[in-house]
């Protein structure tokens, strides 16, 4: 059975998953629902910003997949929010193996390949947020 | 695989929110998740069809009607509705269908969302199902 305990404040923060497969997308974002956390559910990149570009609903983590049909792949997705939403933590996913390589300069450890099990998913947005500095106040 | 896990998972009333706006289908969502029900979002009734067909459990499809691709919630509700014929129907629409959409829905909710309306129509059409509360 997967590990879900919260060693820190994991419980209140927020985890946008961006995923066009539905079945995959809800799985993942259950998952994380289990471990504790808030999760919002896009199906696309357009999705993803509208729900980014939203002052008053506060996003922690940004977890997409890099393939996706329309405007924005996982790639334009991650630079937009790097310049829209500085603070966010961002975590790729993907199949092809020359993107997953390519998403290494717009992830702090790099892509996470698929398929990947939910637990790594869980424990790469703990490190990440452990990693984070404090918040003020 | 992964499916197969939240299947095996203990079953609560479920809900498929078939909503094509993302923030919307957050607030709805974020609702019923709040009184305990569990919620599985489809962006379209693409998607829909397929958690439909998937070894999910379903209970209760809640679906807008407007909705861009082949085929809009009227159309989805009606396929729903013969594949699956138990499964519970409430259509949204800020314009009310015209019969026989209308009464072949357990509900109909019009738009724009009232958060109180939705909750009291889902739990009422739930209890009239094994998975009420």
């Amino acid at each position: 059975m997967a590990d879900k305990q919260q060693p820190f404040s994991a419980i209140s923060e927020t985890v946008l998953v961006v995923e066009d497969e539905v079945l995959l997308r809800l799985v993942i974002a259950q998952y994380l629902r289990d471990c504790g956390y808030k999760v919002i559910e896009a199906a696309d990149a357009d999705e993803a910003v509208l729900v980014l570009k939203q002052p008053d609903l506060v996003v922690d983590v940004l977890f997409s997949d890099i393939e996706m049909p329309g405007a924005m792949d996982g790639f334009a997705l991650a630079q937009w929010s790097r310049s829209n939403r500085p603070g966010l933590e961002v975590i790729l996913t993907g199949t092809v193996p020359g993107a997953v390589n390519a998403a290494a300069n717009l992830c702090k450890e790099g892509p996470l390949p698929k398929p990947y099990e939910p637990q790594s998913v869980h424990d790469r947005i703990r490190r990440l947020l452990a990693a984070r500095p404090p918040k003020k106040g | 695989m992964l499916a197969v896990q939240v299947a095996a998972a203990p079953e609560r009333p479920t809900v498929l929110l078939v909503e094509d706006e993302v923030l919307i289908r957050l607030m709805i969502a974020d609702e019923l998740r709040g009184q305990g029900l569990q919620v599985l979002e489809a962006s379209n009734a693409d998607e829909a069809l397929t958690i439909l067909e998937s070894s999910l459990s379903v209970h209760l499809l809640f679906t807008d009607v407007r909705m861009p691709g082949r085929m809009d919630g009227l159309a989805l509700a009606k396929l729903a509705q013969a594949r699956f014929p138990r499964l519970k129907l409430i259509i949204a629409s800020s314009r009310e269908p015209e019969e026989p959409s209308r009464t072949s829905a357990d509900a109909f909710i019009s738009k724009p969302y009232d958060l109180n309306q939705v909750v009291e129509q889902v739990e009422k059409i739930l209890a009239q199902t094994d998975h009420g509360r």
